[in-house]
């Protein structure tokens, strides 16, 4: 029986400082990721927690990580160089190949962007794909926003939006993050699809933003972020009801995530 | 007549069955059935209107009746002709999958049994799936092994066939695929009833009336290739005053506490309250190792035992892939079943439908005389020169608590029963301890810690350690969120684990084997028993209400 609980060691190729208290990791591996999973990271001197892939390229796989609590801060001893034990890919991914052709309206709040910044950037870099893409980035105040180059490059091929609940900030609206979504002409399109993640309290409200103003539940996508022990079904950590978050998640269709009630 | 026979008889009528659920009768086929003289009194109930169905069919068959049994069949298997589709389809994960689909898990874990058996399935066409019933009935006609036979009888073709069997009585235009569904249902129960017996005569079971001497001589023997745990005294003391009961090793048969519930559960022999799963150093990462090669015998009550295959699902079964640390433990443990002399004070086993237990290698009675049913092959000379003698364990069959099991049936249910009120009312009783977790037989979740050596390197190990979803502590993220808030909150989640949703999720049973610890433990006197009886009066009245 194979140990998938082993976790592997992998080398940190650099390690980019995005705000005060967020860095992403760049960490050699070729595996094979899709769009919205995950990997349980080792933390030196703390235990395994699960972190979204953020960025991918040749060769290479990122985390964007932020520094709260005492389970992320061995994170912050490490460099460029040192060795970060991890296993995965692991859970479900966006259908991000069901988006192509289709109006994509991608809303995210705060480290919620992570897990959708690489579909983000793989209809950036392949417009033709995708007829439009709506994006709308919320953020707390203006140190916590994060990628701004990316969200400047953005700007040149999706429709975007950017908040902050606090504080201003140029090219940034202040507010809510989900008062942008009555702006989006649902009714004018034939198809879309919409990709909601960020904290609970937010995705809720940006679901029921979205069905309010004209959208389809079963073309709504949320990403759920749990406590995870394991990730392969057994330490029970991320289970509600009967679903376990890191096997059939984490990336539910909004039908089936209104069922799935802490 | 002898065992071969038997075997050969009913593996014949296994392919004379998968012929029929195979594909529509043909010219040859109708000829033979017509040649043969159909039994009028088989001595099966079921079986026989069966026989009786088909045989008037034939007897009024004509020239047309191939192709109106070809209809049929299509009609039946096919759904040929329904606009909404509507049939029996032939495959078991249509039946047993989450959702009324082909190529579910139970076409998966079919496809693994026969690989396992490295059986040949042949004439199989392509866009036949394997969990198809002919396929199944196919392979129950080449297993040879009555233990195997047993075990994909059981736990495959009967899961399905009686709902199977009813839709294609539901679907049938005529008497021969009606006769058809009642002689395959009266021959899989015929058989399986058969299988047992047969069983039991190749395990010739054996009774023996055994003293306290000769039991601890065979402990002794035991020993070399195995460690004995039981429940036994602690030297601690509980809340109550008592003193705490729990498994360990023992020596002597006079250790065995056997007269009142164990405080905690015998899954802490094969799941520890903590275990070293991985060594670290800076470049690498190794798998713990056990230290000891000795079997593991646990004497222990039959709700102890049911228990264990609850723990199964979740590490073996859960996300199709095992659980390293938990099998490499749990393989080597071998049960002995002991008998409960009463209903102890929190039990509730009967309603939880625990109380029976069959998977076990000896069962014991202690008391005034010893008495032990040698099942397992392996231990069949341990007892030679103990008094042989009659002896079968006597289960439970009643309670002093009973338990109304809630019906959660479908969305809308989960809906009701998540939000109701009745759970706002643990906020202050329950102090949030995680007591009951620790005790529980099935209760399977961890943590993960990390141990490093000395501060000044990252050499270390990562241990799990058991968690408890009563902390409120157990859905915290590192970013400080938590899913569930309160100690109600909990508790639903708890409450419907262990009485509705592990059930649905793994298809078989109740989570909860109503041995009762957790209520002997709760510093806050919360009665399980109780509270799920009030779970179900406050669901069904929340459903009366809608
Ligand atoms: S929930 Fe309570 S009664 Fe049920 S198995 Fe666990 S400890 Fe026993
Ligand atoms: S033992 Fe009692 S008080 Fe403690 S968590 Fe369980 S129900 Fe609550
Ligand atoms: S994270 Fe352990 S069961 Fe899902």
């Amino acid at each position: 029986m194979e140990n998938i609980m082993l976790p592997k060691p992998h080398k940190i190729l650099r390690v980019l400082k995005e705000t005060q208290a967020e860095y992403t990791f760049r960490v050699e591996c070729s595996d094979e990721s899709k769009h919205g999973q995950f990997y349980m990271l080792s933390i030196p001197k703390i235990g395994e927690a699960p972190i979204s892939v953020s960025g991918r390229g040749e060769g290479y796989v990122e985390f964007t990580i932020r520094k709260v609590g005492r389970l992320t801060d061995g994170m912050f001893g490490l460099a460029a160089g040192d060795n970060l034990f991890m296993r995965g890919p692991y859970g479900n991914s966006f259908p991000v190949e069901s988006f192509e052709g289709k109006p994509l309206i991608v809303i995210s709040g705060g480290t919620g962007m992570c897990p959708v910044r690489t579909t983000l950037n793989y209809f950036y870099d392949n417009p033709e794909k995708c007829p439009e893409v709506r994006f709308m980035a919320g953020f707390k105040a203006p140190d916590a926003v994060l990628f701004t180059e990316e969200l400047e490059k953005f700007k040149d091929r999706f429709n975007t939006q950017y908040c902050l609940d606090t504080g201003e900030m140029e090219g940034f609206k202040s507010g809510f993050v989900t008062q942008c979504i009555s702006d989006v002409p649902f009714a004018d399109y034939e198809d879309y699809n919409v990709v909601i993640v960020g904290p609970p309290a937010m995705m809720h409200i940006a679901a029921q933003e979205c069905v309010k103003c004209g959208a389809a539940e079963e073309k709504i996508w949320v990403s759920f972020e749990r406590k995870m022990s394991c990730a392969v079904g057994k330490c029970g950590h991320c289970k509600i009801n009967e679903t376990y978050v890191c096997l059939e998640g984490p990336v539910f269709n909004y039908t089936k995530a209104k069922e799935l009630l802490d | 007549m002898k065992t071969s026979e038997i075997m050969t008889g009913r593996k014949d009528f296994y392919t004379f069955l998968q012929r029929l659920f195979y594909k529509e009768v043909d010219a040859q086929l109708l000829g033979a059935l017509k040649g043969m003289t159909f039994s009028e009194n088989c001595g099966d109930a079921e079986m026989q209107k069966g026989y009786d169905a088909i045989a008037a069919y034939l007897k009024n068959s004509g020239e047309n009746s191939l192709d109106e049994l070809a209809a049929d069949f299509s009609k039946v298997f096919l759904g040929a002709g329904s606009h909404e589709g509507n049939a029996a389809f032939p495959y078991e994960s249509v039946y047993m999958g989450e959702k009324p689909l082909v190529m579910q898990k139970p076409w998966e874990e079919v496809k693994k049994i026969y690989a396992q058996h490295g059986l040949a399935l042949e004439n199989v066409p392509s866009e036949m799936m394997e969990d198809h019933i002919s396929i199944e009935l196919q392979f129950m006609a080449q297993l040879d092994d009555i233990d195997d036979a047993k075990a994909f009888l059981s736990g495959h073709l009967l899961c399905w066939a009686d709902r199977f069997c009813a839709d294609i009585e539901k679907y049938a235009e005529t008497d021969f695929y009606k006769g058809a569904a009642a002689l395959l249902r009266g021959f899989l129960k015929m058989d399986l009833a058969l299988l047992t017996e047969l069983e039991g005569q190749e395990h010739a079971e054996k009774a023996y009336s055994v003293t306290d001497a000769q039991f601890d001589a065979v402990i002794e023997r035991l020993s070399k290739d195995y460690k004995v745990y039981a429940p036994r005294l602690t030297g601690k003391f509980g809340r109550n005053g008592k003193e705490i009961v729990r498994f360990g090793e023992i020596k002597s048969v006079s250790e065995i506490v056997y007269d009142r519930q164990s405080d905690f559960s015998a899954k802490e022999v094969y799941y520890p309250v903590m275990q070293t799963m991985i060594y670290f150093t800076e470049s690498e990462s190794r798998e713990s190792e056990l230290k000891d090669d000795k079997g593991i015998i646990i004497i222990a009550h039959p709700c102890d035992i049911n228990a264990v295959r609850r723990l199964d699902s979740i590490f073996l079964e859960n996300g199709n892939h095992g659980d390293v640390y938990y099998a490499r433990l749990r393989n080597k443990v071998k049960f002995v079943m002991l008998e409960c002399a009463e209903s102890f004070e929190n039990c509730f086993c009967v309603s939880a439908g625990s109380n029976v237990c069959e998977d076990y290698a000896m069962a014991l009675r202690l008391g005034e005389t010893n008495s032990v049913l040698v099942k397992d092959g392996e231990f069949a000379a341990l007892f030679n020169g103990c008094e042989e003698t009659e002896f079968a364990p006597k289960f439970v069959t009643e309670n002093k608590k009973a338990v109304n099991m809630p019906k959660v049936e479908g969305k809308d249910d989960v809906k009701l029963a998540s939000g109701l009120e009745y759970w706002n009312s643990f906020d202050e009783k329950c102090i949030s301890c995680g007591g009951c977790n620790t005790v529980c037989p099935t209760c399977a979740c961890f943590d993960t810690v990390d141990v490093i050596y000395d501060e000044t390197s990252v050499d270390g190990e990562r241990r799990r350690v058991w968690s408890s979803c009563m902390l409120d502590t157990f859905t915290l993220t590192a970013g400080g969120g938590r899913a569930r808030k309160t100690a109600g909150a909990n508790m639903r989640f708890k409450v419907l684990h262990k009485t509705y949703d592990f059930k649905k999720r793994f298809g078989k049973e109740n989570m909860c084997v109503g041995c009762g610890r957790c209520t002997s433990r709760c510093p806050k006197d919360i009665d399980f028993a109780e509270v799920v009886n009030g779970f179900t009066e406050a669901l069904d009245t929340a459903k009366e209400a809608k």
